[in-house]
């Protein structure tokens, strides 16, 4: 499953590069997110509750972050299992300057197994389309805001 | 038979189901309903890869749970139980539980036995299993291939059986050949999602050392022995019960036995009576299904489109495990494998292939509609690439009345029929010379219209001897080799002490009105009312007379089981004759029954009521004839003479009653959106003599619409790596009665020789045709864009897309 998206955030990309690797942010603004751990550099543990269709459930696994280009690219990998099945997913995050603001595309392909992939195949491409722009919108957010703070 | 002529009363008439009084009000009793004293329940924990090892199960969490009794791992199942036994010899080794690989997404991992199916479910959740993750295989021809990843290592390969089986001199009938005809086709793995899923209680008696199992199994109660050995626990310890009420099978149901050996171990590791009701979830993930193929047939054919030979590559899908009776699916259609066709050259390679997806089993028609797909769809192709019509071609190749019975060059005995009549049939009640105008009107307006035909042998009670076949004649040669053939079934029938009487069925019916027949039949042999004739359906492997072929499938019961049930009645009557010449000084020859009572033909004053007979042989059994037993019943078990082992060239009469169906469809395909509409639906059946005509128009009516599924809907679905995409009834569709379209049902009726009652089964009908004959109806309607129709099912999306493509070509041969 191929999830594709670009989404622009109101600030520069220095400032978006650290917002988008800032485990507190990442944490607070990942749907469902509840825990987010450092296991190591790059590195952590990550307790999500997502809900597909009928599909509810808490998945623990693992989230690093790899081939770091600071403040250009980066890749993001996911891993994680729970009672409803398991899902493996690998984004690419790409930051280009778009004048004073930063355009953020992410390409991301995932895989899901179990009961989700069983019940949940038709409406999970819609779901994480649209989970995947909630997490950008309140990361924009932040950046905002932490714009506003600095 | 020997001739004993009886006045039919019910036999033939539209009699009321005696089963639908209690069903239609509530009062049916399903395996749900039943309730066994301190009785646990149980959640089975599922894989959720479509290939992993399994590097360890924890279960200490789910075993904190309150009201968690036990957990049964692959570990238990290892030291517990063996793996069943197979149709064939090969180092695959089928667990009711996955003991070191999961080899399907939804194969059970661990069960969990808990004081209620919640609790069982929470504490599922928290059962860690440790997974290594392997690369699946999903695709037949990819799984036959060097390099695939292997299923069962041990193997070597992923072909679970092959066999190379030829009859006739095909290379003759190739090279004698005007042309070669080919093709490609693929049918896909469905279903019949029976209302009731799976539902098993197993109770296990330490004192007794029994074993009693309740299901909605179906049979063959040659899974009897089968788990008998897989459990450890002999086969007089080893008690199978079927309620009578069984929320229907169509063969789905003969697959549960891994099931039963699973809640057998739960229940022998918990201690206590153990209840699995399967969900909807689990029947679709993880129940069973039809077998997918991939058939490569090819056909030599003269001019006018004799056909000579036919050539195929039969290749089955068969998920990962060679589940029994699997590979039957290649195999059971072996002596009706030139369908309704005059051909005497056949060669079939067969192979039976693993790949990570759920086991596939009998489903209504099994071999079938799988062998029809691509005889049909080819009958078809010869017709376009010779330019004739595809009836003629039909008419050109069908074997005749006067042929009958008729040997197929690979075995099969037909009993009798009349093929070309059938079809005449058809075409008449389609109006097909008018329907043919109609179709050249449409396609000048531009709409894509088109007809579709079918003939095919509609085989019933199978003789387990065709599973034999899946072994090399070598094999099958040695002393030390254990044969198997025969169809038997049984039946009993009694008469208490004052004159009423029970009849006892075996045959496990799951909804088909097993006791209706029986009751017509036995009050027609007695010359009783129906309303004196009890049948009991409920199964005990404990207290009846039962063999290794009894059950429920292979339309079996229309053809063995009434002829058991009509001899048992006989052998009663013969003995209810024997008292009343004695007591009436007459001779047996010169009496008859009818409105209960036994009079002399010719002085209908000179009588004695069946109740008198009843009593002096319970109740003054001292008065009986010299010598004879007290008492009034009697037990058969009714065999086929034709259910013979396969010879050394692999001919076996894979069957023993065969019927006929031939249809004639008329669809139009809406080119915007794809969507193909029935505008008429002929079929025409010949099941010999109709013993009930609104049951088989019942049979009909759902023979259509379950091959409806398959042609247009259904599809178990899996993507490249092994994940199963259509769990819920929102991903897999099934046909309602909004989908079904109106039949004009016809019949031929030949009877058979073989049956008591003439009759042949009717249970599978057209479950075999209807994907065919819709296939080629698309094909004809989409001929103007010269689209082919080689996979199933046929959805919107698929038509819009072949259109689409289709347009794209026309429109750059075009430009160019």
């Amino acid at each position: 499953m191929k999830i594709e998206g670009a989404y622009t955030f109101e600030a520069p990309r220095e400032r978006v590069w650290k917002v988008l690797l800032d485990p507190d942010t990442l944490q607070r603004c990942m749907p469902g997110c509840e825990k987010l751990e450092a296991i190591g550099p790059d590195q952590y543990e990550a307790t999500l509750k997502i809900g597909v269709a009928a599909v509810k459930g808490t998945y623990m696994g693992k989230v690093a972050i790899a081939d770091k280009e600071p403040p250009a690219r980066y890749r993001l990998l996911v891993e994680g299992s729970g009672a409803p099945g398991w899902v493996k997913g690998e984004a690419v995050m790409e930051l280009a300057d778009q004048g004073d603001k930063t355009l953020v595309t992410m390409t991301a392909d995932a895989q899901v197994g179990g009961l989700i992939a069983g019940v949940g195949q038709r409406l999970i491409g819609g779901v994480a389309k649209m989970m995947a722009g909630d997490f950008f919108k309140r990361l924009a957010e932040a950046a905002k805001f932490s714009g506003g703070a600095a | 038979m020997a001739e004993q002529k009886v006045e039919a009363r019910f036999v033939g008439q539209s009699v009321k189901r005696l089963e639908d009084p209690r069903l239609l009000t509530g009062r049916g009793a399903f395996m749900d309903e039943l309730r066994v004293s301190n009785m646990l329940h149980a959640a089975i924990l599922r894989s959720p890869h479509a290939h992993a090892r399994i590097r360890g199960v924890d279960t200490a969490e789910a075993l904190k749970v309150p009201g968690v009794r036990a957990v049964l791992t692959g570990e238990d199942v290892r030291r517990m139980s063996r793996p069943f036994s197979m149709a064939v010899q090969i180092p695959v080794r089928y667990y009711s539980l996955a003991v070191d690989k999961a080899r399907f997404v939804g194969e059970p991992v661990a069960v969990v036995i808990a004081k209620d199916r919640y609790v069982a479910e929470d504490a599922a959740d928290l059962v860690q299993v440790d997974y290594e993750p392997l690369p699946p295989v999903v695709d037949i021809e990819k799984a036959m291939e060097p390099g695939a990843p292997l299923l069962h290592e041990e193997l070597g390969s992923n072909i679970a059986n092959h066999r190379l089986l030829r009859y006739g001199d095909v290379d003759r009938a190739f090279s004698e050949a005007d042309r070669i005809v080919r093709g490609t086709y693929h049918f896909p793995k469905y279903s019949s999602t029976p209302l009731e899923g799976f539902a098993v209680i197993a109770n296990f008696d330490p004192i007794t050392g029994l074993m009693t199992i309740w299901s909605n199994f179906q049979g063959p109660f040659i899974m009897h022995p089968v788990v008998s050995m897989a459990l450890g626990v002999p086969e007089h310890k080893l008690r199978f019960i079927v309620p009578a009420d069984n929320g229907g099978g169509f063969g789905i149901k003969s697959s549960i036995y891994p099931y039963m050996t699973l809640i057998a171990l739960a229940a022998r590791k918990a201690g206590c009576p153990v209840k699995w009701i399967e969900d909807r979830k689990e029947h679709l993930l993880a129940s069973s299904s039809g077998t997918d193929r991939v058939a490569v047939v090819e056909a030599a054919v003269k001019r006018d489109g004799t056909i000579l030979g036919v050539r195929m590559k039969n290749m089955d899908g068969v998920g990962g495990y060679l589940r029994t009776p699997e590979p039957a699916c290649l195999f059971r259609t072996t002596g009706n494998s030139v369908g309704a066709y005059r051909y005497q050259h056949l060669e079939i390679d067969a192979y039976a292939v693993m790949a990570n997806k759920s086991p596939t089993g009998p489903n209504r028609g099994y071999g079938c509609q799988q062998l029809y797909f691509g005889i049909e769809r080819l009958v078809d192709q010869i017709a376009k690439e010779l330019n004739l019509d595809p009836a003629e071609v039909r008419f050109q190749n069908l074997i005749r009345k006067e042929e009958m019975p008729y040997l197929t060059p690979s075995g099969g005995l037909y009993d009798s029929g009349d093929y070309p009549e059938g079809l005449r049939k058809a075409l008449e009640m389609i109006e097909y010379d008018k329907l043919r105008q109609e179709q050249r009107r449409a396609r000048a307006e531009g709409r894509l219209f088109g007809i579709g035909l079918a003939t095919v042998v509609d085989p019933s009670v199978t003789n387990m001897a065709y599973i034999t076949v899946a072994n090399e004649p070598e094999e099958r040669a040695r002393p030390d080799y254990n044969f198997k053939a025969g169809s038997g079934e049984t039946a009993a029938v009694k008469i208490d002490p004052l004159g009423k009487v029970s009849v006892a069925l075996n045959t496990t019916p799951e909804g088909q009105g097993h006791e209706t027949i029986a009751a017509m039949i036995v009050a027609d042999e007695l010359g009783i009312p129906m309303d004196d004739v009890q049948v009991l359906a409920e199964m005990d492997t404990a207290t009846r007379v039962w063999s290794i072929t009894t059950g429920t499938y292979s339309s079996r019961f229309a053809s063995v089981g009434t002829s058991a049930v009509a001899t048992a009645a006989r052998k009663v009557k013969e003995k209810i004759l024997k008292i009343a010449a004695h007591e009436l000084e007459a001779t047996v020859e010169d009496l008859d029954m009818r409105e209960g009572k036994v009079f002399v033909r010719g002085s209908p004053g000179k009588a004695i009521p069946l109740k008198r007979i009843a009593g002096i042989a319970h109740w003054n059994q001292a008065r009986l004839p010299e010598g004879m037993e007290p008492g009034l019943h009697a037990t058969t078990m009714f065999n086929f003479p034709t259910a013979k082992p396969p010879d050394q060239q692999d001919r076996v009469n894979s069957s023993n009653t065969y019927g006929f169906i031939a249809e004639a469809v008329a669809v139009e395909v809406d080119p915007e959106t794809g969507e193909i509409q029935i505008k008429k639906y002929v079929t025409v059946h010949d099941c010999g003599t109709i013993l009930n005509p609104m049951i088989v128009e019942g049979q009909v009516y759902g023979g259509v619409v379950h091959g409806l599924g398959g042609a247009l809907y259904e599809e178990m679905a899996y993507d490249e790596n092994g994940q199963y995409l259509a769990a819920t009834f929102m991903d897999y569709l099934c046909p309602t009665a909004m989908e079904s379209p109106k039949l004009e049902i016809g019949h031929v009726v030949s009877p058979s020789p073989l049956t008591v009652l003439g009759s042949k089964g009717c249970g599978e009908s057209s479950s075999m045709t209807t994907p065919a004959v819709i296939a080629n109806a698309v094909e004809d309607a989409l001929a103007p864009l010269g689209i082919s129709i080689n996979e199933l099912p046929l959805t919107p999306d698929k038509i819009w897309r072949w259109i689409r493509a289709a347009r794209e070509r026309a429109g750059r041969g075009g430009a160019g």
